[in-house]
């Protein structure tokens, strides 16, 4: 489904991204694990177009989508949920909802039923500023508003940061839950245990390039992804 | 007293004036991140449409007024290529510069170019100085109702683009955060370029109102309104919509009141004054900034 190769992506003369390459296929749940300024929220945005990869190559259902307008990306089929969660504050629940089907207006109805009864707590503060809800309700809002764009495949950017510990486990289950119905799920999470727990496969991101990867099994066990990223050794 | 109500009757459909200029200003504002000072001046251009139209038409209001709409909203829109490089850069101090040339411009075209340069008159039919009714002193004309109602359903009309559509909404999250606006598809770009053309639109209606409510266009009418517009938006609070139409209100009464109590030149002097020392003790405005 998405094929990322050779990937560069460079801030001036900071390269943030080197030479990366991810495959994902329909229907798989991967994370991209990686300490905060690894380069996965520079990579998720570069996939979805915001920044300019310098060299290679990112293809999505096959097609070329290097360097597209992010609003065409995001036609296609593809549904960032972002770092911070991006709510607009100033605007209603509803209204923060109907703007992630801007490309699927006819589905606005069908995709409200739908996320209404993933979060039947955006039900009941629909006419609600956005801004006034809690952090773990902004963040249902910002996976409810990706899901709106009935998108093919989903990109969750650091969804438990900045919550409370039952909250992050509140969001797991539902990307889990995405997962088991079928959506093609790419998370990118500092909090690597909880992820690779939850996922099936995993990209292990260090200084911008991937260091390793593998199976969620393999990776829970690897020594080296037990002492640098889930604090302890093998023996936990 | 009696001449008290005409002040203010007169302050209302002046002020509902500004209030709608204001609006079309602040909406360039927020959504394609540009001080658009040459907005006025685009509005007169749309006033010598209408007139020229007028000319032609012998009179006919019906060719006049979408005449002057089709124009100011591809004069709007011509403009928004110039802006966008700077816009995209988020140079919005020096989008100012930008659109201060495009008001030299067009107030020079005006000058050499559109009848000579002498102000035009425009026909009773239009002004409508006519007195709609008469209680002693208090005449309340027919142009003043007009512009009054008029500008009250221009800007609902707008409010209800707003709230009540997707490109509203989308130019709503696109003020309040550009990036986010981004990153879930809507098409900024694009929204841009609506923006200067619904701007545009409403420009020529205000063109339209404008004519009413002074009877005259000239050459130098662009940079008159344009700093009046721009003082009361800041005046409001950069931005804030809702704010602009309550200052617009403020500023057009304050100023008839001035007209009816003082020699004509203190008008502009107090109107003005009002906002140096407002935005001296509230640099975010009366309602707050929005941008």
């Amino acid at each position: 489904m998405l094929k990322v190769s050779g990937l560069s992506v460079s801030y001036g003369f900071i390269c943030a991204v080197k030479e990366v390459a991810i495959d994902l296929y329909e229907g798989e749940f991967v994370t991209l694990i990686g300490a905060n300024g690894a380069g996965k929220s520079t990579l998720l945005e570069t996939i979805l177009g915001v920044h300019r990869a310098d060299r290679g190559k990112i293809f999505f259902l096959g097609q070329d989508i290097t360097n597209r307008p992010t609003d065409r990306i995001v036609a296609q089929g593809l549904a960032l949920c972002p770092e911070g969660r991006g709510i607009l504050p100033f605007m209603t629940v509803l209204e923060n909802l109907e703007l992630g089907a801007f490309h699927r207006r006819e589905y606005i109805r069908e995709g409200l039923e739908n996320v209404f009864e993933l979060f039947p707590i955006l039900q009941r503060r629909k006419r609600q500023a956005a801004g006034i809800l809690s952090g773990g309700e902004q963040q249902m809002l910002s996976i409810a508003r990706a899901l709106m764009a009935a998108p093919k495949m989903l990109m969750l950017d650091e969804p438990s940061l900045g919550l409370a510990p039952l909250m992050v486990t509140e969001v797991f289950k539902v990307i889990r839950k995405l997962a088991e119905r079928g959506h093609t799920i790419l998370l990118a999470e500092q909090n690597a245990k909880k992820a690779l727990q939850y996922a099936s496969r995993g990209y292990v991101f260090e200084t911008g390039r991937i260091a390793l990867e593998g199976t969620a099994q393999d990776l829970l066990r690897d020594g080296e992804v037990i002492r640098l990223y889930l604090g302890g050794t093998a023996k936990d | 007293m009696e001449a008290l109500i005409a002040q203010l009757v007169n302050g209302l459909a002046i002020g509902s004036l500004y209030a709608l200029l204001v609006t079309g200003f602040n909406l360039l504002l927020l959504v394609s991140a540009v001080v658009p000072y040459a907005y006025t001046h685009i509005v007169v251009i749309g006033m010598y449409t209408a007139w020229f139209v007028l000319q032609l038409t012998g009179g006919s209001l019906v060719w006049a007024v979408p005449s002057a709409v089709v124009v100011t909203t591809v004069v709007s829109m011509l403009t928004e290529p110039l802006f966008r490089p700077l816009a995209k850069k988020g140079a919005i101090n020096q989008t100012f510069v930008m659109s201060i040339g495009i008001a030299m411009i067009l107030t020079h075209v005006m000058a050499r170019h559109l009848h000579h340069g002498i102000p035009v008159a425009f026909p009773e039919n239009v002004s409508g100085r006519m007195a709609a009714f008469q209680f002693g002193v208090i005449a309340v004309s027919r142009g003043q109702i007009f512009v009054f109602f008029g500008t009250v359903v221009a800007v609902a009309a707008f409010m209800f683009l707003l709230y009540h559509t997707m490109i509203g909404k989308s130019f709503r999250a696109i003020a309040q955060s550009p990036f986010v606006a981004k990153l879930i598809g809507i098409p900024t770009v694009k929204m841009g370029i609506m923006s200067y053309g619904i701007a545009g639109v409403l420009g020529g209606v205000s063109a339209v109102f404008v004519a009413m409510a002074l009877g005259t266009a000239y050459p130098a009418l662009g940079d008159a309104l344009g700093l009046k517009v721009i003082a009361t938006v800041l005046f409001a609070g950069l931005g804030n919509l809702n704010g602009g139409l309550a200052c617009g209100l403020i500023l057009g009464i304050a100023e008839s009141l001035t007209t009816g109590y003082l020699p004509g030149m203190w008008s502009n002097a107090l109107a003005f004054g009002m906002i140096m020392v407002t935005v001296m003790f509230r640099p975010q405005g009366l309602f707050g900034t929005r941008i």
